[in-house]
């Protein structure tokens, strides 16, 4: 009798989801902490379009689930490096720029960037760099990544656990492109990596984080925006652009091929352009915004702030992260494996 | 005795530190003051309610379901053996949950490229069905085989029919095992995030999805609030109902 | 009619089976001899590479020391939910509600708890703050990032697969029988011995068999306890179909796994020449 009555409701909703008068619908999936409290109501508002948002961790997690062309979703966020191998792929839609007005509000330097020179494909928003947060109480700050295979910081440190940052900051330390794609490169960057490791106390990403406040950690590979977060609530620490280089990223508005809505989807990477929704986003989330208006937008103390927006002679050191070749990826790949399983 | 206790606190500590930092003022593993702001921030959050309410839904239909299927399946395999289907279910254990759910999303996006059908409700229902089943069985058999199976032929030489023997003789001996068994179906079916995450359309996002992304991304405490806000609800819930039951 | 209501009472799960067992083994089967295409997926030719990658003593070593890991953790669930199993069996009255109390952690999202976990095992965490006030240590222990937490948190993951089985085998019977035990003259550790641990025999297995494989599988757990410098088997999988897109070879190690842990099973089905389940 109970297990007959549970059938009952999903039957109703179903019903009722039938005879609701229909609004135009947009499923976007982003990245969870690129939305501000008013992000999406505001624009339903102004539009009458109602927003269904996912969220996914990293860009694998998201191309696991679009990979097939008939997920569902809309908009999706992938970062720079994961823009040319999705339009290799097929996956990603033309964009009309006349639908695209606030294109011109971009910073110059992602008007015409590397990884998708005249805006085909996508409409880069937020970005960010790697680099050291560092404690200066439980041990001198480190400089440079090559700090980090010191013995004097022994149990006190972590990487990030993703391959393409260890290995990464290896290639920095030995003086090499942070893309070395070169077998005899990827190589020495692992034998760096396979003597740090002894010295780590483990591979975390935001986990980090909470270590850091709580006062566990000298030192930790860590995003600036993570290390932004970490720095409001414990002020004492400090995040250094480490002085052989550093990897830069940008997460960048896109729309799948498969999708159905895309003059929607074009009206809302709009809305993304928008000053003072990207100013909202970049404020409530600590993530750097690549609309150049909306940085004038915000708060004196946040446009200041090292870890968002670092000046220029730091950006010099700064590399773009790129898509390894294939085979250098599956080699990586296997390096990484070895790492871990050592 | 004092082994189960010491069992039952280890259970309960992780349960007792979420709920104590879910009150917790401040943002970080740092306490600074007690405050409701989280569980405010979690009710607010339509996102979060939805989510919540979207798993229990599919645990409740996939439990029953699967414990349907699970204890009928337990009773005749218990009657007589079967290879085919032992070895089915020895699969389904076998099988790591991120292949069943890569596998799943196959077999659906095969389907609908010829029904035209959609990645939602349904189909996590019955990815979850699929693999608890397994487990119902394991749980009901296990106490069968406990069980005298010459009590059922008596009854039916006494003039039952084979049904009337298995529910008037088996199945009131065999209620704690349906019920243990239920119990665990729901609890892998409302937790389950890796298949869950594979097979559920772009409408069905569950509490496991929404905590995931929440957590891994360094851990707001609403997280916490939540996950406490559930269990409290779980357990009420089923204190209410073993206090309306008629004890045994 | 006899055989046509069993039939009936098999087909459901025999159908769920098919699709969620049957369909996905001959896709793992066919996609474990397929190649990776440039940027993932699936795509022809046919081929022997991921079997030959397998053969490498990286993976070997991996599939083994999962093995161990998977088994200690067993044994330790075994340990500490058999005691739980036999105070909820004889609870009596309220069994149900104790039962449904044991559950309750188990309805919070895994991760949440493992987070939990982490909180009170770290260096500036609970356990050690109550060592350090209590002077029992002057330093904080390295509780967490190692293999015992690792070991910790699947024995604490898998707890209630160990517990339920248990008592659905002990529920009911074993107080009776144990009365009868103590008035033909048992001692109490006598009357746990053949009484108690034979009926509670297959429970057990299929507690052991519960927690055994998906200990196998995991990898949140030893991810996020481990603190990432290890991969078991559970890793390795998860990233060939997520971070490295290497269907294939992610479906030739699931096999491989998925083929050594049946291998077992049929080896101890032989030896106790009783049916499994």
């Amino acid at each position: 009798m109970r297990r007959r009555s549970l059938l009952f409701f999903p039957a109703l909703s179903g019903l009722a989801g039938c005879l609701r008068p229909r609004r135009p619908r947009l499923n976007v999936f982003n990245w969870s902490n690129y939305t501000a409290r008013e992000t999406l109501p505001r624009f339903e508002r102004e539009t009458g379009i109602r927003v269904r948002l996912g969220t996914y961790e990293s860009n694998e997690e998201m191309l696991a689930r679009v990979f097939s062309g008939n997920s569902g979703w809309d908009v999706v966020f992938p970062s720079n490096y994961f823009i040319g191998p999705m339009r290799e792929l097929g996956l990603l839609a033309r964009l009309d720029h006349r639908r695209l007005g606030r294109l011109g509000l971009l910073e110059p330097r992602f008007a015409q960037p590397a990884w998708d020179r005249g805006l085909e494909v996508c409409v880069p928003l937020y970005w960010g760099s790697s680099g050291i947060l560092a404690n200066p109480r439980l041990a001198p700050a480190p400089a440079r990544y090559a700090d980090l295979w010191e013995l004097r910081y022994a149990r006190r440190i972590t990487m990030l656990d993703d391959p393409a940052e260890v290995y990464g900051a290896a290639l920095l330390k030995l003086g090499l492109p942070l893309n070395a794609s070169r077998p005899e490169h990827l190589q020495r960057a692992h034998a760096e990596a396979m003597l740090q490791k002894p010295l780590l106390r483990a591979y975390l990403n935001a986990e980090a984080r909470d270590l850091m406040a709580a006062g566990e950690l000298a030192a930790c590979q860590t995003w600036a925006t993570t290390a932004q977060q970490a720095i409001s609530a414990a002020p004492h620490l400090k995040f250094i652009y480490p002085a052989e280089g550093f990897a830069l990223y940008a997460d960048c508005g896109a729309i799948l091929r498969e999708s159905k809505r895309k003059d929607l989807a074009h009206l809302f990477l709009d809305y993304l352009l928008r000053a003072d929704v990207a100013a909202e986003i970049a404020a409530g989330t600590w993530t750097a915004t690549a609309v150049a208006a909306a940085r004038q937008l915000l708060p004196p103390a946040v446009q200041a702030m090292e870890t968002l927006f670092p000046g220029e002679a730091t950006m010099q050191r700064g590399q773009w992260f790129e898509p390894l070749p294939p085979a250098a990826q599956r080699l990586r790949d296997r390096l990484w494996t070895k790492l871990k399983s050592s | 005795m004092p082994g189960a206790l010491l069992a039952l606190f280890f259970l309960h500590a992780p349960l007792l530190v979420l709920a104590l930092f879910s009150f917790n003022a401040g943002r970080f593993t740092v306490w600074e003051g007690f405050s409701l702001r989280w569980y405010a921030e979690a009710w607010q959050d339509a996102r979060l309610v939805e989510a919540a309410g979207n798993s229990l839904l599919i645990a409740a239909a996939a439990t029953a379901a699967a414990t349907a299927a699970g204890t009928l399946c337990a009773w005749g395999l218990w009657k007589r053996e079967s290879r085919v289907l032992m070895l089915g279910m020895s699969l389904s254990l076998v099988t790591p949950e991120i292949v069943t759910g890569v596998a799943l999303l196959a077999l659906f996006q095969w389907l609908f490229r010829f029904g035209g059908f959609r990645l939602g409700l349904h189909t996590v229902i019955l990815a979850h069905a699929s693999f608890c089943l397994a487990f119902v069985v394991l749980v009901v058999l296990a106490r069968l085989r406990t069980m005298d199976a010459a009590l059922e032929e008596a009854a039916m030489d006494l003039g039952a029919t084979e049904w009337q023997a298995f529910r008037r003789v088996t199945l009131p001996n065999l209620l704690p095992a349906v019920l243990s068994a239920a119990l665990l179906a729901f609890t892998i079916s409302f937790d389950d995030y890796v298949i869950t995450s594979l097979v559920a359309g772009v409408d069905t996002e569950t509490l496991p999805m929404v905590l995931y992304a929440m957590a891994r991304r360094g851990g707001s405490p609403v997280v916490n609030a939540i996950s406490t806000a559930v269990v409290f609800l779980l357990g009420a819930g089923i204190l209410a109902a073993e206090a309306l039951r008629k004890p045994e | 009619m006899k055989s046509r209501l069993r039939t009936l009472a098999l087909a459901p799960a025999a159908a769920l089976l098919a699709a969620s067992v049957g369909f996905p083994f001959v896709i793992l089967a066919a996609y474990a001899f397929l190649s990776r295409g440039a940027y993932g997926g699936v795509m022809p030719p046919w081929t022997l590479e991921n079997w030959q990658r397998l053969a490498d003593p990286l993976y070997a070593g991996i599939l083994a020391r999962s093995f161990v890991v998977a088994a200690v953790s067993t044994a330790l669930c075994l340990v500490a939910g058999f005691p739980l199993a036999l105070f909820l069996a004889r609870a009596g009255r309220r069994k149900n509600l104790l039962l449904a109390l044991v559950m309750l952690p188990f309805w919070t999202s895994l991760l949440v708890r493992t987070y939990a976990w982490m909180f009170l095992l770290r260096d500036t965490g609970l356990v050690n703050t109550i060592l350090l006030r209590a002077g029992l240590t002057s330093e904080p222990l390295p509780l967490l990032y190692n293999w015992g937490a690792v070991v910790l948190g699947l024995v604490y993951a898998h707890l209630p697969f160990m517990v339920l089985p248990l008592y659905a085998a002990l529920e009911r019977q074993e107080p009776h029988l144990l009365e009868a035990a103590a008035d033909l003259g048992a001692g109490e550790w006598q009357a746990f011995w053949r009484v108690t641990l034979p009926l509670a025999a297959p429970g057990i297995r299929a507690g052991v068999l519960l927690v055994f494989i998906p200990c196998l599988g995991a990898f949140l757990i030893p991810d996020l306890l481990g603190g990432g410098k290890t991969i078991l088997a559970g890793t390795l999988i998860q990233n060939q179909f997520t971070a490295s897109r290497d269907w294939p070879f992610g479906s030739a190690v699931s096999l491989a796994l998925m083929a050594a842990v049946l291998v077992l099973l049929w080896l101890e089905v032989r030896r106790r020449k009783e049916p499994l389940l």
